[in-house]
């Protein structure tokens, strides 16, 4: 799979903005904050976070607001939101392309939860909410992972959309800096030692920034997919470098 | 000052050899680092962290984003409305106003005070950011009483230009220290003119001719805009020039 690239404050209007593109998706953020909130969602205490999903083509349906819905606790908790009291943190993702199902026509697909573009929407959502310079306390990452055969022994990190049409059961998880979990949503039927397996399989595909040359015990699992903090870490650091040319 | 930029992220652990530890000063802590009791220091910005061993402080640099008030910073702000005390200042779009008393200018008493129509703009310093308050502003040296050039900012047109090049029109050095030439070419070019800058990003240019004021304001938006260099800022200057004759 092609490694992700990214385009940072890209549009002149937004406090920050990200343009993500990995596995076939590409999602471009839009992050505003801290704005005075409206009256009637004002929190006396802490910042409301608002994530707003749009989808390629349309307008958003209730798939959508169920991204939203599992987005926004995961950003909630990486943000200081206490620091904040009576702000809104806008976050807008607009999805600008999803990879081609070849088996399955777009026109009449029952509106469904696509586990499958979490992890871009959240990457996307991050990078945005940095170079908009709100302050964050750690960042994550999240990936997406499938159970493929019936004895629950394979498992496969990044599926395509087919893949994920075939699995058994699809999950995602998301993983702050510091290895706790951020986000864990699964769907399928599995038992509770294949989700213990994901669950560890998840852990090193998003964490392996960390353990420096963990790859060669990374065996088998997800050696092709990319290590997105790294990613993150290296485009912020050239934005930044950018940004302070005359340090 | 520092040799080496050091980029950070946000929970990154920061080296205790960057930690500024000075006997007697206490450490001051900049924007973008957060203290977790009891003893944990935290970026929570995407920057290069800094090191003021002289000032005993650390902070975290960076150069976009919106504007968040902090004690001390001089900042443009646009009357939104009055009331019977104090006036709303508006210092970012679609964020809550500061508070300008009408008694913090030069000289101003009850009954002498100046009156400031919505729309108008001032110079002031914030003395006043906390995160449950709106900010506060003034326009006067609260102890030795003097304005200090703070005050209401007559004529001219206001620019928005980022967080970060506001900070570069700033320093005292800016053509050494920031590579920003491009005032200094234009003023080089014969043209006229005055200009102030808020830390919120906002550029006031003031001049006689019209035509001045706009080519000042674009030649700084569009050096931001694309991050020029000096000899691309130059290069601006000559091509504006060009066509203002």
């Amino acid at each position: 799979m092609a490694s992700p690239t990214a385009e940072l404050s890209h549009l002149p209007k937004t406090d920050g903005s990200a343009n993500f593109a990995y596995g076939g998706y590409t999602i471009t953020a839009a992050v505003n904050g801290p704005v005075e909130a409206q009256r009637r969602d004002e929190n006396p205490f802490e910042a409301l976070v608002d994530v707003n999903v749009r989808p390629a083509a349309g307008v958003g349906g209730t798939g959508e607001r169920q991204l939203e819905a599992i987005l926004q606790p995961a950003l909630r908790h990486l943000i200081p939101v206490r620091n904040f009291p009576r702000c809104v943190i806008q976050v807008t993702l607009q999805v600008m392309e999803t990879p081609e199902n070849a088996y399955v026509n777009p026109k009449v697909m029952q509106p469904r939860l696509n586990l499958g573009i979490i992890p871009a929407l959240l990457h996307a959502a991050i990078l945005g909410l940095l170079t908009a310079a709100v302050p964050m306390k750690t960042v994550a990452s999240a990936t997406c992972l499938v159970i493929t055969d019936a004895d629950g022994s394979s498992v496969k990190v990044d599926p395509t959309p087919a893949e994920i049409d075939q699995a058994r059961s699809v999950h995602v998880l998301g993983f702050t800096a510091g290895r706790d979990l951020l986000l864990a949503e699964s769907e399928g039927s599995f038992s509770a030692d294949e989700w213990a397996t994901v669950l560890q399989t998840a852990e090193k595909v998003c964490c392996r920034s960390q353990e420096a040359g963990g790859d060669a015990e990374m065996g088998g699992y997800g050696a092709e997919s990319e290590n997105v903090q790294q990613f993150m870490r290296s485009v912020l650091e050239a934005k930044a470098a950018e940004g302070l040319h005359w340090r | 000052m520092s040799s080496e930029p050091v980029f950070v992220l946000p929970g990154d652990h920061i080296d205790p050899s960057l930690i500024p530890s000075h006997p007697k000063k206490p450490v001051r802590l900049g924007p973008g680092l957060r203290h977790v009791p009891p003893s944990d220091l935290l970026p929570t910005l995407a920057g290069q962290l800094v090191t003021d061993r002289q000032k005993n402080a650390i902070r975290v640099e960076t150069s976009n984003g919106r504007y968040i008030p902090r004690v001390g910073e001089l900042v443009i702000g646009t009357i939104n409305k009055s009331a019977s005390e104090v006036y709303f200042v508006s210092l970012s779009d679609y964020t809550a106003p500061a508070l300008l008393p009408q008694l913090s200018f030069e000289s101003a008493t009850k009954k002498t005070r100046p009156i400031l129509a919505p729309g108008a703009l001032v110079y002031a310093r914030v003395t006043l950011a906390n995160k449950h308050m709106d900010a506060e502003l003034e326009c006067v040296s609260a102890s030795t009483g003097k304005a200090d050039g703070l005050g209401p900012l007559v004529g001219g047109m206001l620019f928005t230009v980022s967080v970060g090049m506001a900070r570069l029109l700033m320093m005292p050095k800016k053509a050494q220290q920031g590579k920003v030439v491009v005032l200094d070419e234009l003023a080089d070019a014969g043209l006229q003119f005055e200009t102030a800058t808020g830390r919120n990003g906002r550029l006031w240019v003031d001049s006689d001719s019209t035509k001045t004021i706009i080519v000042v304001g674009r030649a700084i938006q569009e050096t931001d805009q694309k991050s020029l260099g000096a000899d691309e800022q130059r290069k601006l200057v000559k091509k504006l020039i060009k066509e203002l004759s």
